[in-house]
């Protein structure tokens, strides 16, 4: 009997349930991670120009936040680099000497990032004004530096370059061109652009909730105020650049393309499935709409260029789990498109009056859109990363022989599921507590509450 | 001298800041769980630790980058042989951080402080634990003539050897956190309560020269290929360790708080390098070097660049950062 619950699932799918899961709960920190700075810099900077104490509360808020954010995505990051030898030890003697370029220069990103956090937050009583505000400007710059190096390791994963198999041996590197391959720029633009626009619409909701509680004060107002001007510029660019993702994908990834589009048989000149849920027992036409030759369009330039089926693939090398992969990458497009629809709808309004629309539907849609937009950037992540199975490298190397030979994988995946639980409560439970703390350094009257 | 012995010992410089930096914060946690209920010395050790710790702590993900990258057979075969130890060690790694950040925040209420605290001072102890013990496994199987058919020895981390690295690693972890405890204590004049930290300091340095000076006969009887090291190529970190303790003491006795606290550093660093020279060029077991595991010269001149960027950008950053900590506080005006 195996007092275990989770030691019965099977070695591999134990390891990448593990990496999948370490890498879920990350995210969650690291989009925050690369978001807040940009957001606490433009606050601060708000507070130095014009003087205005409502600024400074949101960044000196917002950083308190951050701190605990920081602390725990450190942790988890930490997790992951150690999860990389544990569980894909076969992958990284592999592609260790291919990607440590982009790793190596993380690790820098990483230091300056750690560094300047500790002077940005122990510096508020110690630095002047200016000064502190400048030292937010190396936390935002290599915040996005640290995501941009480690997502084009991921492209890289996706598309490999840069390397050439000799009698089972990894010769010829040339870390430049495979950090720089073709995945590289559209990959790593939408990372970044995901994290901006899900911290700016992650704001825009807890001051959305707090003013359907009834507090409608100037600090409420211009967090969300802020924070939906970020998104309006954001959401339109980040669907152009998922479009053009989805032409990478298309050029190299033919098994995945199939998989995110549905597309079972090769078709000349396809339609793009809009809708078309994959429910099981029904072919993938659920709420299905077909817009003619739009798929081969988008994806190829071309209305008549073919497109691959999942069919004409080696069933060894069918992406296993497509029907999820296709659910993942209809949640994420739906929300984008609904992102992109509340941001204009939220500025169409406001030009009009001066404060932007407060009625209570508004209001709920920023709400939701706040945990939706966080939503999109995990399911957009899991279409990259199911997407690619079989492959943990594509085409050339399987995930089956990426996984440790070392057993135990069912007992430490359900110790980590149960470290994450525990981590996620606590962090949740201690960000309630400061955002249940009074806001200090206001007069009660801009606070304006009744 | 070759490109992966360069990188060979970048990472040797890097693994020996992670010890000595993250070790004092490591030992900060230790001292946080003997202080039990005694407030005054927590304040002490917290105020220590403050914002440095998550920059110390990118010394350990800074070496392991460098040893996935350069020498990435090597580490994939660690990470196989020391699933159950490093994945321990990683546990308390994480809660201990996570431990510390929440405490920290202004808004935990005092019980769930305390829990915290334990639970931060626990992690504290297991992690340099586990590190010593896979050091000193590690050194213990570096020319070991049984090898599996992967190549690699079984690698004996519970072993008496293992258990006496475990040890004096938690040793020096506290008797580093000591002395700085205690030197910032007395620069702030609060001298009585930097008493408590230096019998803290002694206390600790006495069971670091006891281990130091058991390490050679423990290897003589139970790890024979590390007392040849010892007696070899190693003694000269080996006399330079046991001597630095000595004065460690010395001055710790004494009340030379600066000096005590710098021979302790060099105690510490000995021991790494000891343990460097007792294995090198051996990465893992007989067959994994840092020639043979080493990645594509391309990757390894990459890595060279990437690090050297680090170290350029990361001292002067490292350095205003213990610049602006120093400082005193503003007037508050909230
Ligand atoms: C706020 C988040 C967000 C939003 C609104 C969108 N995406 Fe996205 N998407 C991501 C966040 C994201 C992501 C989490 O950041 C991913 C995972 C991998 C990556 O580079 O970005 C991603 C991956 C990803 C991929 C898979 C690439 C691969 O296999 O590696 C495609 C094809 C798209 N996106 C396309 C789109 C399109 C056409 C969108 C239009 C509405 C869209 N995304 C909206
Ligand atoms: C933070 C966003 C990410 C998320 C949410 C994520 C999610 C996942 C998931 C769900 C899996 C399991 C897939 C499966 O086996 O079916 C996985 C596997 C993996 N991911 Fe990611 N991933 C992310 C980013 C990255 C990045 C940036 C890298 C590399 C630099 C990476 C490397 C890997 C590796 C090596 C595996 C294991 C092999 C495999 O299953 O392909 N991931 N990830
Ligand atoms: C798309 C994927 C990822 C993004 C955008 C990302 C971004 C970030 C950011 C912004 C941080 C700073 C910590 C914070 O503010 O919470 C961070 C921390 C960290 N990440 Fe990730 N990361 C990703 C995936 C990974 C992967 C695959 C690894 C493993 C190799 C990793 C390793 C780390 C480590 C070790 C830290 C701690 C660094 C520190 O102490 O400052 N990350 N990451």
């Amino acid at each position: 009997m195996n007092p275990l619950p989770l030691a019965a699932i099977s070695h591999l799918t134990a390891g990448r349930s593990q990496i999948g899961t370490s890498l879920s709960f990350h995210l969650f920190f690291a989009v925050l991670g690369v978001g807040l700075p940009l957001m606490m810099l433009v606050a601060e900077g708000m507070h130095l120009r014009t003087g205005d104490p409502v600024w400074r509360a949101l960044a000196r808020r917002w950083s308190k936040v951050f701190a605990v954010l920081f602390a725990v995505g450190a942790a988890s990051g930490t997790i992951i680099s150690f999860e990389l030898g544990l569980l894909f030890p076969r992958f990284m003697a592999y592609a260790g000497g291919i990607i440590g370029l982009p790793f190596s220069l993380e690790g820098a990103a990483f230091f300056i990032e750690a560094i300047f956090v500790g002077i940005y937050l122990y510096g508020w009583n110690r630095l002047s004004p200016r000064v502190h505000w400048l030292s937010g400007i190396p936390i935002a710059i290599s915040a996005v530096a640290s995501a941009f190096f480690i997502v084009t390791a991921n492209a890289w994963m996706n598309v490999p370059r840069g390397f050439q198999i000799v009698h089972g041996r990894v010769t010829h590197v040339d870390p430049l061109a495979a950090m720089f391959n073709p995945a590289w720029a559209t990959e790593t633009s939408h990372m970044v652009f995901g994290a901006y626009l899900a911290t700016a619409f992650g704001i825009a909701a807890v001051y959305a909730v707090g003013m359907l509680r009834g507090r409608r004060d100037a600090y409420h107002r211009k967090a969300i105020a802020v924070a939906l001007s970020m998104a309006a510029i954001l959401a339109p660019l980040q669907v152009a650049v998922g479009d053009l993702l989805g032409r990478t994908v298309a050029n190299h990834q033919p098994a995945t393309l199939a998989a995110i589009e549905g597309v079972t048989h090769t078709e000349r000149g396809a339609g793009l499935n809009v809708g078309g849920f994959p429910l099981p027992g029904h072919n993938g036409d659920v709420l299905n709409v077909k817009v003619p030759h739009l798929l081969s369009l988008l994806a190829f330039d071309n209305p008549k260029a073919p497109v691959r089926g999942l069919d004409t693939f080696p069933k060894a090398d069918r992406t296993p789990l497509a029907p999820y992969v296709r659910l993942a990458f209809i949640g994420m497009v739906g929300i984008g498109t609904g992102l992109v629809a509340l941001s204009l709808w939220y500025w169409l309004r406001r030009r009009r009056g001066s404060n932007g629309p407060e009625d209570r539907v508004t209001l709920m849609a920023i709400a939701a859109a706040g945990p939706a937009a966080f939503v999109a950037n995990e399911l957009g992540w899991l279409v990259s990363e199911l997407g690619r199975q079989p492959w943990i490298v594509y085409g050339v190397f399987r995930t089956s022989s990426g996984i440790t030979t070392s057993p135990g994988l069912g007992a430490t995946f359900t110790a980590f599921t149960l470290l994450y639980v525990g981590l996620t409560a606590l962090t949740l439970w201690s960000v309630r507590r400061i955002a249940s703390t009074p806001v200090e350094g206001l007069p009660t009257a801009a606070l304006g509450v009744a | 001298m070759s490109l992966a012995a360069v990188i060979a010992t970048l990472l040797g410089v890097s693994l020996t800041a992670y010890a000595l930096f993250a070790g004092a914060d490591f030992g900060a946690g230790i001292l946080d769980l003997l202080a039990a209920d005694r407030g005054a010395d927590r304040g002490a050790i917290a105020a220590s630790i403050g914002p440095v710790w998550e920059a110390n702590h990118v010394w350990l993900i800074f070496s392991i980058t460098i040893l996935f990258s350069a020498f990435p057979v090597a580490f994939s075969a660690l990470g196989t042989a020391l699933l159950a130890p490093l994945t321990v060690a990683l546990v308390a790694i994480v809660l201990r951080s996570v431990a510390l950040g929440l405490r920290g925040s202004p808004a935990t209420p005092v019980r769930i402080q305390v829990r915290l605290s334990r639970l931060f001072g626990a992690a504290s102890f297991v992690a340099p634990l586990a590190f010593g013990a896979v050091a000193g496994a590690l050194a213990e199987v570096s020319s070991s003539s049984n090898v599996t058919a992967s190549g690699v020895p079984h690698i004996p981390w519970t072993g008496a050897f293992a258990l006496l690295t475990g040890l004096l690693a938690v040793g020096l972890c506290a008797q580093l956190a000591s002395t700085f405890v205690a030197l910032g204590l007395v620069r702030s004049q609060e001298r009585r309560l930097a008493e408590r930290f230096r019998l803290r300091g002694l206390q600790s340095g006495v069971g670091v020269l006891l281990l130091g000076l058991a390490a050679p006969a423990v290897a003589a009887i139970s790890a024979p290929t590390v007392w040849h090291k010892l007696v070899g190529p190693a003694l000269p970190l080996l006399i330079v360790g046991v001597g630095a303790e000595a004065l460690s003491l010395l001055t710790l006795w004494r009340r030379h708080y600066r000096l005590a606290r710098g021979a302790c550093l060099i105690t510490a660093a000995a021991v790494m390098w000891g343990w460097f020279v007792s294995q090198a060029p051996h990465l893992i077991g007989p067959r994994l070097t840092i020639h043979t595991a080493a990645a594509t010269h391309a990757a390894l001149v990459s890595i060279a660049i990437a690090g050297g960027i680090v170290l350029l950008l990361v001292l002067p950053a490292m350095y205003l950062l213990f610049a602006v900590f120093a400082r005193p506080e503003l007037e508050v005006t909230e």
